[in-house]
């Protein structure tokens, strides 16, 4: 436990990660299961969840070939809560929620069951959790990424992962935006600017929260306050040359323009031999190659993403 | 055009109105070439239309702005740089003087080039002021002379000296 977590008391809450994107195979567990197993080095308490219902193979890439208990025990009742089935991992402070096994009905959840799934992450024993999404911009999908407080879209330079990541965003945009404008009463007003949409020009998102500043300028103003905090991460995976590099920055300038949200910068996972290397002897790229480029590139997206507890770290 | 007018095309380039022209024409490539339909960073994020509207917005901005370099609006309030009274200077923007002249004309680069014998590279940056791929001093003087005459510009020197001012290199005095 560090410093800063004593501080905050008993009661302190796990900060949860999201890992989404849209598209299949871009890297998103093996990123998942590296951010976590790299923090839990650390000391810090992470819980790994598999998400990705019908798809599940968390478990593989930290070791577990069979694991005992999951997710579908939770929907056939024969587990109570969340912190049943929380399975330990070789590796210490690290746990495993998995998601295997679970029947092809149950990837998509009803609402109360996974509205009771996120209030009892919140309250898990851990630091840090990270939920590792399926591929799909299914609103499970999405509220399972609005919940976290640390976004991450994984993508590969390639058209079609690019497509599915915009797509992705713009689902869950929307989505948080809808959910926003109800808590603010504001949906007539809304309404009224999208019916002009074509005489004001209005394209984006950014252009209606403009267009809304002229209605009402003080909805306007929370309604942006409450969008602004929506910042998920740009993670451009299997980065080979200097336009794969180029991509992420080109791609947060264009959401700024789109969106009026600032991603700040993105983060870049280098192409890396090792990581299939690692996959197929079934042990996690960090513990078999721990100074590799894979292992110091989730390195940097860890301080990316958490600047002030590294800054606190180095201090003290 | 109305001062709001500029005020959204500077928004629309992601800069401030004290910005040069250089990091105006810098911003708006970079922009045409991110909503280009064949860029990779923005594919699926606009559709054919919409991704022309906003290649259309942009070329406007860039407009609305170097026209109101060449002919500054009206001034209600003090200006707020020094020079911005003085931009139709021939010594102060001595490209945009060339530019404005030339079309005044009804010439293109390309008339200029074949009546002045230099090479359209040179002319394309020796009025986009592109400091850095403007040629040696010795060789600007004479284009830049021959540029003017050829585009009818009234003070040739004037000119001249404006582009002496702002290029980087040493001057043949030095």
């Amino acid at each position: 436990m560090t410093v800063t977590d004593q501080q905050e008391g008993q009661q302190h809450r796990p900060r949860i990660w999201a890992i989404g994107g849209g598209k299949g195979g871009v890297g998103k567990s093996v990123i998942a299961s590296g951010l976590a197993m790299s923090l839990a080095a650390r000391g810090e308490r992470c819980i790994l969840f598999d998400a990705d219902l019908g798809g599940a193979n968390l478990h593989t890439f930290v070791g577990m070939p069979n694991p005992q208990r999951t997710i579908s025990d939770l929907f056939r009742r024969a587990a109570a809560t969340l912190d049943d089935i929380l399975l330990p991992t070789p590796f210490p402070n690290l746990s495993l929620i998995s998601g295997a096994r679970a029947q092809l009905d149950m990837a998509n959840p009803a609402w109360l069951q996974k509205v009771k799934l996120i209030r009892q992450l919140t309250i898990l024993p851990a630091d840090h959790i990270f939920i590792d999404l399926g591929a799909g911009s299914s609103f499970n999908m999405l509220d399972f990424f609005l919940a976290a407080q640390n976004g991450l879209l994984v993508l590969m330079p390639t058209p079609t992962a690019i497509e599915n990541t915009y797509h992705f965003l713009k689902a869950s945009y929307y989505r948080r935006l809808r959910s926003v404008i109800r808590h603010l009463e504001a949906e007539d007003l809304v309404d009224a600017a999208l019916a002009t949409k074509v005489q004001n020009g209005v394209r984006s998102p950014r252009e209606l929260l403009l267009d809304l500043q002229q209605r009402d300028p003080q909805v306007a103003q929370r309604l942006q306050r409450a969008m602004a905090r929506f910042t998920p991460k740009l993670v451009v995976n299997q980065v080979q040359r200097s336009e794969d590099r180029e991509l992420g920055a080109k791609m947060v300038i264009a959401c700024r323009d789109f969106f009026g949200i600032d991603m700040g910068e993105p983060a870049l996972i280098r192409n890396d031999e090792r990581v299939l290397v690692a996959l197929k002897s079934r042990r996690p790229v960090l513990e078999m190659f721990p100074g590799g480029p894979f292992a110091e590139d989730i390195r940097r997206l860890l301080a990316l993403m958490l600047p002030a507890k590294e800054a606190s770290h180095g201090q003290r | 055009m109305d001062r709001d007018d500029l005020q959204r095309s500077y928004a629309l380039l992601g800069l401030t109105s004290d910005a040069n022209l250089r990091e105006v024409e810098t911003a708006y490539r970079q922009l045409r070439e991110l909503f280009d339909e064949a860029s990779l960073a923005t594919y699926s994020l606009l559709d054919y239309a919409d991704r022309q509207e906003k290649l259309e917005s942009l070329q406007i901005a860039f407009d609305v702005i170097t026209q109101s370099r060449i002919c500054p609006l009206p001034q209600d309030e003090p200006p707020v740089t020094s020079d911005t009274g003085t931009v139709c200077d021939p010594r102060t923007t001595p490209g945009l003087h060339l530019q404005q002249h030339r079309e005044r004309l009804g010439l293109s680069l390309q008339d200029v080039a074949e009546r002045t014998k230099i090479g359209i590279y040179h002319l394309r940056n020796i009025e986009a002021q592109n400091c850095d791929k403007l040629p040696a001093n010795v060789y600007l003087r004479g284009f830049v002379r021959e540029f003017a005459r050829t585009v009818s510009v009234e003070d040739v020197d004037a000119v001249v000296d404006g582009f002496m001012a702002i290029s980087r290199q040493p001057t043949e005095s030095n």
